[in-house]
C-alpha cells in the first residue's frame, strides 16, 4: 500500500518554525514556515515491527530519559528559585501554544519529531496536554491522548517535558496530575507510556503516582535499551457505556468541557 | 521536433540533478514549486491538504523525502555500490605494500567480528557484517587468497546462524535478526569454505616456520614467499593472522556439529569450542603488537575501536545497504569495541559449551531445570536459538522422545503408557502442543519468555478442564475391555495432576521472572511474596500427590527392611523434591510476614497515592492468574486477611 496523498503543512508563527521545516540544506530558508516535502506514508513504518513501531517510543523514551534526569548537581547549578504558586498550568488553548510545545521539547532532544507528530496530538485530544508557564515564559508541558485499544478505553502520556532549570520541584508531577484527572474524568480504566527502564526519574514520579511496571520489553528503543510498560489502573474499572460515548464525542468534535460522570445520570441506561 | 526537444531541454536543466529517472516519451519533467508555493500562501495556519484516507495517525509515520533523519537515501556517500567500488572504497589488493596490505586485512577482520557481535546483539545484518563492500561482491576478491577464504567462512557462519534463528523461530523482540532481504548470504560452494581457508592457513604456517627457523634452514625452505616484506614484523603478523583464521574455523565447525539432530555432534563441537576460545585469547594477545610493534608509537585511546590495532578499517560503508536495512528511519548504528565483540563470542561460546554438556535428561523436570538455570546465565539470542532447536525437534524432545511419552513418564505413569491410544485423541494433541510451545518459550528472552508464561496459564486452565471431562467420560462409560479403561482412567488422573503441577509451576515462573526484571517496586513486595506463597502451596500439593502415586520405588540405602514400622517412617521420609519446594515456600512466607508486619507497624514500605489503592495494583500483578483461577478463591481481600494481623512483636513468632 503505497502512501497516500501529497500533503502541505504550515506551521504556526515565527520564522523558530522554519528550523523545523526546512532542514535539508538544499531547501530555501523561507521568511514564513514553510518546507516543500513531498510526503508519503511508509507502511513498512506503521507495520508492527517492533523497533520501527517504537519509533515514536523510541523518540518518546529517550525524551523522558532527557528531562527526568535527577543530576542533582547539574539542576543545582542553572536553578531558578521560584514559588510554586509562581507556575501557572494552562490548558492546550490552541496554535499559538503548538510552537512553544515543539521549541521546549526540541530544546530537549537531539532529534526533534516532525510537526506532524505533535498536531496528532494536540488537534485530536486538545483538553488533555497542559503546559506550564513561569513568568510568561514555557517551562514545561505535557502531551497525551487516550482511546479504545482492544476494548479497553485508555489514556497515553506521549510527551513530559520540564525544562532543567526547573527540575525536581513537582512541576512535571503537577502536569502529569492534571492530565491523568481529565482522563479518569474522561471514562478512561487506565492510563499507560513505556519508559526506559534506566530513567530513574520518570519511574520514580510515575510510580508516586500510582503505576506499576506492566511489562518489560526487551532492547525496546533503537539504542538496544529496554522498557517498561507502565500501567495505572482506576478503580472501579466497570465503566458506564455512557462515559465511552461520552469521550467519543470529546475526541470528534475537539470539545474542552469534561463531562463528569455525576452530571449526566440520565445517560446510564443508553446501551 | 525542434521545438520539443528546445522543451525538454529546458525541462531537463531545471531537473534534479542526480536525476536516476530520466524523461521518457511519454514522461516529461515538470517543476510544480511555484504551484506549491501559492498553494501553501493560501493556507492558514494548521491547515493540511490531504488526500481522503490521509490522516494526522498516518501522518505521524510520514517520511519526509530529504530529511537526512527520515530518508534513508539522503545519507549515503556513494549512490550505488559500484559507484563505491569505483571511487576505490574497496581495493583489492588492500595494498601494494604487502606489509599494509596484511595490516589492513587484519583490520578487516576485527571489524568483521565486531560487526558480527553488533549483528547478535539485536542490529541488522545489512548495517553490520553487510556493511562490509568485500562481501557484497565477494568475486572482486578472488586474486586475494587471504581476504577471499575469510569472506567466504563469514558469509557461510552467518548463514548459518540466520538457519538457526530462524528455524527456532522465537518471534520475540529481535525480529530485526534474520531480515537478510538483497543480502547476498547465499554463495556457490561455500560449503568447501574451509577448505580454502585450510589452504591459506596451511601456506601461512609455513610462512610462519621460514621466518622462524635458523638462517640455514631458510636454504631449504626458500620457496615460500613471505607473508610480507619486513622480516622483522613476519612472525607477528603471520601468528596475528593464524589465530583469526583458525577462530573462524573452528567456530564454522563449532556450529555444524551442533546442528547434527539429537546433540550428537555436542562432543565434538566442545572441543572446537575450546580450540575457539583459546584461538580468541591469542586475537587478544595480538592485540599489543599490532598497535605498538608495528608502527612502533602506541595509538592511543582504543577503547571504542573496533580493531586491534585502533586502526580504521577500509572497505565498509553502513550507508550503501540502506534499503536493505530495517525498515526504521536511518540510524547510524553504533559497532561494538573490538573488546567488547571478544567478550561477547567468549561468553557466546560458553553458553553452547553448557548446552553440549547437557546430559539431554528424559524426564521433563530435568528439562525445566536445566533450562531455567541456563537461562541465569542472560544468554543471548544466538545461544538460546540453539537451545531451542535441540529441546524440540520435529515435535519430539531432542528430536527422540516422543511428546506423549515424555507426559506419561512426568505424570509418573508406568512405562508401557506410552504406547496407549489415548494419545491419538484431541485433548493429548493439544496437550502435546501446549508442552512444546512451553518448552519454546522457556527458551526465550526473560522479557518476552514472562509475558508468554503468564497468556499460556490460561491455556493450561482449559486443558485440565478438558481432560476433567475426558475423565468423566471415561469413567461413566462401560468399556468392553475393561482393562484398557482401567488405563485410560489411570492415565487420565495422573496426567490431570500432573497438569495442575506443571500449571502451578508455570505460575510459580512467572512471578519469580517479575524480579528478575525489576517489575515489582518495594511496596510490592508484601502481595508478590504472598500469591507466590499461595502458589507454591498447590505446587507441593500436586508434587506430593504425584509422588505419592508414583510406581517407581523410593530407593533405599542399605539392607531390606523387614520391620514394616521402620518401612513406615521411610516412606515418610519427604522426597528432596518437595523439601526443597517447602524451603521456598517458608522463605516466600517468612517475607511476606515480615513485610506485612514492617508496614503494619512502622508504616513503611506503603504507597498512598492520589488515583488509585493497593487493590488495583493487586489486580493488574495477578490478573492473569486471577483470570485462570491460579490458584482458585484467591483474591485481594484474601491478602489483607492473611497480612493484616502481622506484627513485629516476637510473641508472635
Amino acid at each position: 500500500m503505497a502512501g497516500g496523498g501529497a500533503c502541505c503543512g504550515r506551521g504556526g508563527g515565527g520564522s523558530e518554525d522554519s528550523i523545523i521545516w526546512a532542514k535539508s540544506p538544499s531547501q530555501p530558508s523561507t521568511s514564513f514556515a514553510f518546507g516543500l516535502c513531498l510526503v508519503l506514508t511508509s507502511n513498512k513504518i506503521k507495520k508492527r515491527h517492533p523497533k520501527s513501531r517504537s519509533l515514536l517510543a523510541a523518540r518518546l523514551g529517550s525524551e523522558l530519559k532527557e528531562t527526568m534526569e535527577q543530576e542533582e548537581g547539574e539542576a543545582r547549578m542553572h536553578k531558578v528559585e521560584f514559588d510554586p504558586s509562581e507556575i501557572e498550568y494552562v490548558s492546550y488553548g490552541g496554535e499559538h501554544h503548538l510552537p512553544l510545545i515543539m521549541n521546549l521539547v526540541d530544546q530537549e532532544l537531539s532529534e526533534p519529531y516532525s510537526i506532524f507528530t505533535y498536531r496528532y496530538f494536540v488537534y485530536l485530544w486538545p483538553h488533555l496536554s497542559f503546559l506550564a508557564f513561569h513568568k510568561g515564559k514555557c517551562v514545561g508541558t505535557v502531551v497525551c491522548k487516550m482511546g479504545e485499544h482492544r476494548s479497553t478505553f485508555r489514556g497515553y502520556i506521549a510527551m513530559l517535558v520540564v525544562i532543567k532549570p526547573y527540575r525536581g520541584r513537582g512541576i512535571a508531577t503537577e502536569l502529569v496530575t492534571r492530565s491523568i484527572k481529565v482522563m479518569m474524568e474522561s471514562g478512561c480504566e487506565e492510563v499507560t507510556l513505556e519508559a526506559e527502564v534506566t530513567n530513574k526519574g520518570a519511574l520514580a514520579l510515575y510510580g508516586r503516582l500510582g503505576f506499576i511496571r506492566a511489562k518489560r520489553l526487551f532492547r525496546y528503543y533503537l539504542n538496544g535499551v529496554d522498557a517498561f510498560r507502565l500501567k495505572l489502573l482506576f478503580p472501579c474499572p466497570e465503566i458506564h457505556p455512557s462515559l465511552s460515548m461520552m469521550a467519543d464525542k470529546v475526541e470528534s468534535h475537539g470539545h474542552h468541557d469534561h463531562i463528569a460522570p455525576e452530571e449526566c445520570p440520565e445517560h446510564h441506561h443508553i446501551s | 521536433m525542434a521545438e520539443r526537444d528546445a522543451e525538454e531541454a529546458t525541462m531537463s536543466h531545471q531537473a534534479p540533478e542526480r536525476s536516476s529517472i530520466p524523461s521518457g516519451d511519454n514522461t516529461v519533467w515538470a517543476d510544480i514549486s511555484p504551484l506549491l508555493d501559492a498553494a501553501c500562501k493560501e493556507l492558514g495556519d494548521g491547515e493540511m491538504i490531504h488526500g481522503e484516507n490521509f490522516n494526522l495517525f498516518a501522518a505521524m509515520s510520514a517520511l519526509e523525502i530529504m530529511d537526512p533523519k527520515m530518508d534513508s537515501g539522503i545519507v549515503s556517500k556513494y549512490c550505488s555500490l559500484d559507484e563505491a567500488i569505483e571511487d576505490g572504497a574497496a581495493p583489492v589488493p588492500l595494498s601494494h605494500d604487502k606489509t599494509i596490505d596484511v595490516q589492513s586485512i587484519i583490520d578487516i577482520m576485527d571489524h568483521l567480528l565486531a560487526c558480527e557481535a553488533t549483528w547478535h546483539s539485536g542490529h541488522s545484518l545489512a548495517q553490520t557484517v553487510f556493511s562490509c563492500i568485500y562481501l557484497l561482491r565477494l568475486d572482486r576478491t578472488s586474486s586475494h587468497a587471504i581476504l577471499h577464504s575469510y569472506c567466504r567462512v563469514i558469509r557461510a557462519t552467518c548463514k548459518a546462524v540466520v538457519s538457526v534463528v530462524s528455524d527456532a523461530r522465537t518471534h520475540e523482540e529481535e525480529d530485526l535478526f534474520s531480515m537478510t532481504y538483497g543480502l547476498p548470504l547465499d554463495g556457490d560452494g561455500d560449503e568447501k569454505c574451509l577448505s580454502f581457508l585450510n589452504a591459506v592457513e596451511e601456506t601461512i604456517c609455513r610462512q610462519l616456520r621460514a621466518c622462524k627457523a635458523p638462517s640455514s634452514k631458510k636454504r631449504v625452505l626458500e620457496d615460500i614467499e613471505p607473508l610480507q616484506h619486513n622480516l622483522d614484523l613476519e612472525e607477528g603478523f603471520c601468528k596475528a593472522l593464524l589465530c583469526r583464521l583458525r577462530f573462524r574455523k573452528h567456530f564454522f565447525h563449532t556450529l555444524a556439529c551442533m546442528r547434527r539432530p539429537q546433540g550428537r555432534g555436542f562432543e565434538m563441537a566442545r572441543k572446537h569450542i575450546a580450540s575457539c576460545i583459546l584461538e580468541l585469547e591469542s586475537i587478544l594477545k595480538s592485540a599489543e603488537f599490532l598497535r605498538f610493534g608495528v608502527c612502533g608509537t602506541c595509538k592511543d585511546g582504543i577503547e571504542g575501536k573496533t580493531t586491534a590495532s585502533g586502526h580504521t578499517p577500509i572497505g565498509f560503508d553502513a550507508s550503501l545497504n540502506s534499503r536493505s536495512a530495517a525498515p526504521t528511519p536511518p540510524r547510524a548504528i553504533k559497532i561494538l569495541s573490538w573488546k567488547r565483540a571478544v567478550e561477547y563470542f567468549v561468553k557466546l561460546l560458553h553458553d553452547l559449551d553448557v548446552i553440549c554438556s547437557y546430559s539431554l535428561d528424559p524426564s521433563l523436570e530435568g528439562v525445566l531445570r536445566f533450562v531455567v538455570q541456563f537461562q541465569k546465565s542472560k544468554p543471548d539470542l544466538v545461544a538460546r536459538a540453539h537451545l531451542q532447536v535441540l529441546l524440540v525437534q520435529d515435535g519430539k524432545l531432542y528430536g527422540r522422545y516422543p511428546i506423549f511419552a515424555v507426559i506419561t513418564k512426568a505424570s509418573a505413569l508406568p512405562e508401557f503408557t506410552k504406547n496407549h491410544d489415548i494419545q491419538k485423541s484431541e485433548c493429548f494433541m493439544q496437550l502435546g502442543q501446549l508442552v512444546i510451545n512451553m518448552l519454546k518459550i522457556l527458551c526465550t528472552n526473560a522479557a518476552w519468555q514472562r509475558r508468554k508464561l503468564g497468556k499460556i496459564l490460561q491455556d493450561w486452565r482449559v486443558i485440565y478442564v478438558q481432560l476433567e471431562l475426558a475423565l468423566r467420560n471415561e469413567v461413566g462409560e462401560v468399556s468392553s475391555n475393561m482393562d484398557d479403561e482401567k488405563m485410560s482412567v489411570k492415565i487420565l488422573r495422573h496426567v490431570l495432576n500432573w497438569v495442575e503441577e506443571q500449571t502451578y509451576w508455570i505460575a510459580s515462573r512467572f512471578l519469580m521472572l517479575g524480579f528478575e526484571l525489576d517489575l515489582y517496586s518495594p511496596s510490592e513486595y508484601c502481595m508478590v511474596y504472598w500469591y507466590l506463597y499461595v502458589v507454591l502451596i498447590k505446587l507441593a500439593e500436586k508434587t506430593h500427590f504425584r509422588m505419592a502415586v508414583s510406581n517407581e520405588p523410593i530407593k533405599r540405602k542399605g539392607k531390606k527392611k523387614k520391620d514394616s514400622l521402620k518401612e513406615v517412617a521411610k516412606e515418610s521420609r519427604v522426597h528432596p523434591a518437595i523439601l526443597f519446594l517447602q524451603c521456598h515456600m517458608c522463605l516466600a512466607e517468612g517475607l511476606t510476614m515480615m513485610l506485612a508486619a514492617l508496614r503494619n507497624d512502622l508504616m513503611v514500605l506503603q504507597s498512598q497515592n492520589p488515583f488509585n489503592t493497593e487493590q488495583e495494583r493487586f489486580l493488574q500483578h495477578f490478573e492473569l492468574l486471577q483470570k485462570a483461577c491460579i490458584p482458585d478463591h484467591i483474591s485481594y481481600p484474601s491478602f489483607k486477611e492473611s497480612t493484616s494481623y502481622a506484627r513485629l512483636s516476637v510473641s508472635i513468632l
